[in-house]
């Protein structure tokens, strides 16, 4: 990661003196990542591409703004955040903040615990069941590895509300994921 | 036995502080409880990680386009800002531009007063030259008048001496002629008188 950094930051250095092609490999280092964030935010990968290419534009146009190079990667998934929940807002003004994962309810959309199927099914069930505050923390923690100072960056709360909403996300993944966990621990 | 809930999900997440490890390691090996807690976090984010990252769709890259550039103000003021050597590049820029405008549009406007000068100092040359050859050359022809005057004097004057020569040595022959002549007839005289003497005496 600590090479990294220093790669983006010196890409970021010849973006800044308007080289586009150190812009472009900075995408081709993030876009995976940022991709996959806003998929698993928005469930629609049509939603994350056009979220994905909105963001890095944005990214391109502000980079001047952007006070450490070395955080770049907070900065970036802020802009992400920024624009899934600028769509989230468009599409479902009243739910925009409280609900991201669509009209279904949770308990229709996933098959009962314990039920056999495949464990990325279970998954990705187990995670539509969050609120999109509790999965974006797990988003942010578990698939994109931040800090939580980096977590808090990205999401604009202090730390504390970031322990708390990955904490009972990680509760309620547990006891949705137990049966899996217990039969893979049996394995 | 007081659990340390706090310190054991910051453990399973990897963000409980080093120097708070040891006691919680410490804690962990004499607390089943807790162990099987820490067991059922690592195994549920480990579940979690199964779940596959999907392949973007289409690549992303941009390209150098106005659309996608900051707008121009903004940029160049960034720039202004962010860079010292740009500062230094952007001052050579625009004294360079003002050097070319100096010299594609000031020398237009002066154009005439520079010809005109120009043709007046070349005009003003060529009169001096004319006039300096001029002058060489009225030198040169009263020299030469002067030269032939004084060859023209010398030729008369030598001719002119000639002339005396030869009318003095022509008068000095005409004078030794007449001595000459005076001679004989004082000669005959002289011889007649004689002889008339001599016919005097005679008688």
């Amino acid at each position: 990661m600590i090479f990294r950094a220093v790669e983006d930051a010196d890409l970021i250095s010849r973006v800044r003196r308007g080289d586009v092609e150190a812009f472009n490999l900075l995408v081709s280092r993030w876009e995976k990542r940022v991709f996959n964030y806003l998929l698993r935010l928005t469930g629609r990968p049509e939603d994350a591409m056009d979220l994905s290419q909105e963001a890095f534009l944005k990214a391109y146009q502000n980079i001047r703004k952007l006070d450490d190079p070395a955080r770049f990667g907070p900065w970036l998934y802020r802009i992400a955040h920024n624009e899934a929940h600028s769509l989230f807002r468009r599409r479902r003004p009243e739910t925009a903040l409280t609900d991201l994962s669509g009209g279904d309810a949770p308990s229709e959309r996933n098959h009962a615990p314990g039920f056999p199927m495949d464990l990325s099914l279970a998954v990705t069930a187990a995670l539509d069941r969050l609120n999109p505050e509790q999965r974006e923390a797990v988003v942010l923690k578990v698939y994109e590895g931040f800090k939580f100072d980096e977590m808090a960056e990205v999401l604009g709360c202090p730390v504390s509300t970031v322990k708390s909403r990955l904490y009972t996300a990680l509760d309620l993944l547990k006891t949705e994921l137990a049966p899996i966990n217990t039969r893979g621990t049996n394995r | 036995m007081i659990h340390p809930t706090e310190d054991l999900r910051d453990y399973a997440v990897g963000e409980l502080e080093a120097d708070r490890q040891p006691a919680l390691e410490q804690h962990l090996a004499a607390c089943g409880e807790c162990t099987l807690e820490l067991d059922r976090l690592r195994l549920t984010t480990a579940a979690l990680r199964t779940l596959p990252d999907r392949e973007v769709p289409q690549r992303i890259a941009f390209v150098s386009d106005k659309v996608f550039e900051p707008s121009p103000v903004s940029r160049w003021f960034a720039g202004f800002w962010n860079s010292a050597a740009r500062l230094g590049f952007a001052s050579a820029c625009v004294l360079a531009a003002a050097l070319i405008v100096f010299a594609y549009h000031s020398p237009l406007d002066r154009g005439p007063a520079v010809a005109q000068s120009a043709n007046a100092d070349f005009s003003k040359q060529v009169n001096e030259a004319v006039a300096k050859a001029v002058a060489q050359v009225r030198t040169e022809d009263a020299r030469m008048v002067q030269q032939t005057a004084e060859q023209m004097t010398k030729a008369a004057i030598e001719s002119a001496n000639l002339k005396y020569e030869k009318e003095y040595q022509a008068r000095m022959v005409a004078v030794e002629e007449s001595f000459t002549v005076l001679q004989k007839r004082l000669s005959s005289s002289l011889m007649a008188s004689n002889d008339f003497r001599d016919a005097g005496a005679g008688q």
